[in-house]
């Protein structure tokens, strides 16, 4: 059983690790969770996320939400904004496609391109 | 929508869209009445009466930017409920808030699967760390006992201190502390 007390172990190692790199978010992923995104399984896809995003111990990884986009065909949809570069946004998103998207994009640096359905400045 | 807690995820999308900074979310048994409830109560910029009948009409949609005039959110919900021999009722205050009550027959041969209300509440949390939630899970059982689970993310956010809501270990956390809770009130696989 988890209790609030928890989160002070949990507290104290956050605060070590932001010391370390002054708080900075080096990427954001947002997902998309309009009706359509989540009828088509975008919250599973920000779970993935958020339990590899841990697992990996990615600390400078922030994961958000958004409304819908104009994209109804295409949910999940979910965007990569790194810092200095270029916009990416994933399209038909599940869990399998979300953990290559955390192995290879946000800890390699190179994005998935199969999945890509738009980049932008 | 699979089962009810994507539609509770929905419901819970139009009150962060409408400005609230407080949500309660309510999800229980009353075995009694053989009933599943949700209660959601926001805080947001509320409905005049127009607007609220409007919000029932799967052709209506508040945004602007839409061309097909479509919003399934809420009329879908509702004809779920209401197929459940269930019952479905939304009341607005404009600059107050809104509040959904929805019930649901448990024992229904339509009723939808209540899913993953855990990772519902958590990825609605962590999606949107600036809005308080005031969790409420609960199970009235027909021996008189009352299974309940309550927590509020201020008070989460209280421990956290300067660590973020959003912090990887912290959404562990999470889904770790309300999945127990759903297990405490018999809410698992139902």
């Amino acid at each position: 059983m988890k209790t609030l007390a928890d989160l002070k172990k949990i507290r104290e190692k956050a605060q070590a690790d932001m010391k370390l790199r002054n708080s900075n978010v080096r990427v954001k992923v947002i997902v998309g969770m309009g009706t359509s995104g989540i009828a088509m399984g975008a919250r599973d896809v920000m779970k993935t996320f958020l339990d590899e995003i841990a697992a990996k111990g990615l600390n400078d990884v922030l994961v958000t939400q958004t409304g819908e986009k104009g994209f109804s065909s295409m949910e999940p949809v979910v965007d990569v904004v790194e810092d200095g570069k270029k916009r990416v946004t994933y399209g038909n998103m599940n869990v399998e496609k979300a953990k290559k998207v955390v192995a290879e994009h946000l800890i390699n640096g190179n994005p998935v391109a199969e999945y890509v359905i738009a980049t932008e400045e | 929508m699979q089962d009810l807690s994507l539609h509770l995820m929905d419901i819970v999308e139009n009150s962060v869209r409408a400005g609230s900074t407080n949500i309660a979310i309510n999800v229980g048994i009353d075995e009694f009445s053989d009933k599943i409830i949700f209660d959601i109560i926001d805080n947001g910029c509320g409905m005049d009466e127009k607007t609220l009948a409007n919000a029932q009409n799967p052709f209506y949609t508040s945004k602007s930017e839409r061309q097909k005039k479509v919003g399934l959110g809420i009329p879908l919900f509702k004809q779920n409920a209401e197929w459940c021999n269930g019952s479905f009722l939304m009341t607005s205050q404009v600059n107050q808030g809104t509040s959904l009550h929805a019930e649901f027959q448990y024992h229904h041969i339509d009723r939808m699967p209540l899913g993953k209300v855990a990772d519902t509440v958590v990825t609605c949390i962590i999606g949107h760390p600036e809005t308080d939630f005031d969790i409420r899970f609960y199970r009235n059982q027909i021996n008189g006992d009352a299974l309940i689970f309550e927590l509020s993310t201020p008070s989460i956010k209280e421990e956290l201190g300067d660590i973020p809501i959003n912090y990887p270990d912290v959404t562990q956390f999470l889904f770790q502390i309300f999945n127990d809770g759903i297990k405490n009130t018999k809410l698992e696989e139902v």
